[in-house]
């Protein structure tokens, strides 16, 4: 690599080659030495960029992350319904992890890898859906339009199903879903889950359980 | 006298949250009227730009203060 980079392409460089090699093995798995080595630079180098592993580490992720697209207009476009809504939110996560499955990889090593920084990113990450479920479920509840089922355990079964299913199709590449487009994956899981919780699209009285399970 | 007409706390939630919440607090807003949001995830500068610029809300202002995230916006006529 030519030592006549300009500084900030000289960070991006690093930051394309710091994803690699952490998505591959994980942030305990590389060391500076290595990323530096793939570089063709001396580890002072990206200490001029990146004070520690950590921080490059972060800085990876929020490179990552900055590129997602928002869920705003998930979010302000009709219909705004919670179904919608929700279906919404999940095809753009969905499609932006598609785009770039290292994520998605650099996440399953976090679990493992112990990095507090780390957990936190990718918490906050499912955060976004799992308390959106939450709240949601909350109001739909009182609304009678949701089943009176707990609303955290609706939230992780909602994150657990989605992380799921990405792993199979950006990750594994599973030979079971290899005929079914992500998109319509997607479609499919939403539906179940509204399923399992009884989302009904209108208003009705708050009926005893028992009831609430006819459709 | 505040420079605000309704005030609404997104402290701790994520996005799409603040948005949604603000979202129906302007809903029951006069056109001119300002809401004032006070959120926690740096995500919502971005997000409330998009969302004023998406729904023409007026964003008149949007500061950081210690971890806090301040903003106020003007209904639409």
């Amino acid at each position: 690599m030519t030592k006549r980079l300009k500084a900030a392409e000289r960070r991006a460089t690093i930051l394309a080659v710091a994803k690699v090699l952490f998505a591959d093995k994980g942030y305990h798995g590389v060391s500076v030495d290595e990323i530096a080595t793939r570089l063709g630079v001396s580890p002072a180098v990206l200490y001029q960029h990146f004070p520690s592993k950590e921080a490059l580490y972060e800085a990876v992720l929020t490179e990552i992350a900055g590129r997602r697209e928002s869920y705003v207009e998930a979010v302000v476009a009709e219909p705004n319904d919670f179904a919608s809504v929700l279906l919404r939110m999940t095809q753009v996560y969905a499609r932006s992890v598609a785009r770039d499955p290292d994520y998605l990889i650099m996440e399953m090593h976090s679990v493992l890898d112990g990095s507090a920084a780390a957990k936190q990113f990718f918490t906050n990450r499912w955060k976004s859906f799992t308390d959106y479920v939450e709240y949601s479920l909350a109001e739909l509840a009182r609304d009678g339009q949701v089943d009176p089922v707990d609303p955290r355990t609706a939230g992780l079964m909602f994150q657990g199903m989605l992380r799921e299913a990405l792993y199979a199709k950006c990750i594994e590449k599973s030979e079971r879903f290899r005929d079914v487009p992500l998109d319509e994956l997607v479609d499919r899981l939403v539906a179940m889950f509204l399923q399992a919780v009884g989302y009904r699209r209108t208003r009705s009285p708050r009926r005893p359980q028992a009831a609430s399970n006819a459709r | 006298m505040s420079d605000f007409d309704a005030e609404l706390d997104a402290r701790g939630l994520n996005c799409p949250l603040p948005i949604l919440r603000a979202k129906k607090a302007i809903n029951d807003l006069g056109p001119g009227q300002v809401l004032k949001v006070v959120a926690t995830d740096p995500g919502s500068v971005k997000d409330f730009e998009a969302f004023c610029k998406q729904t023409g809300h007026e964003l008149l202002a949007s500061e950081e203060n210690g971890g806090e995230f301040v903003f106020r916006i003007k209904k639409a006529a």
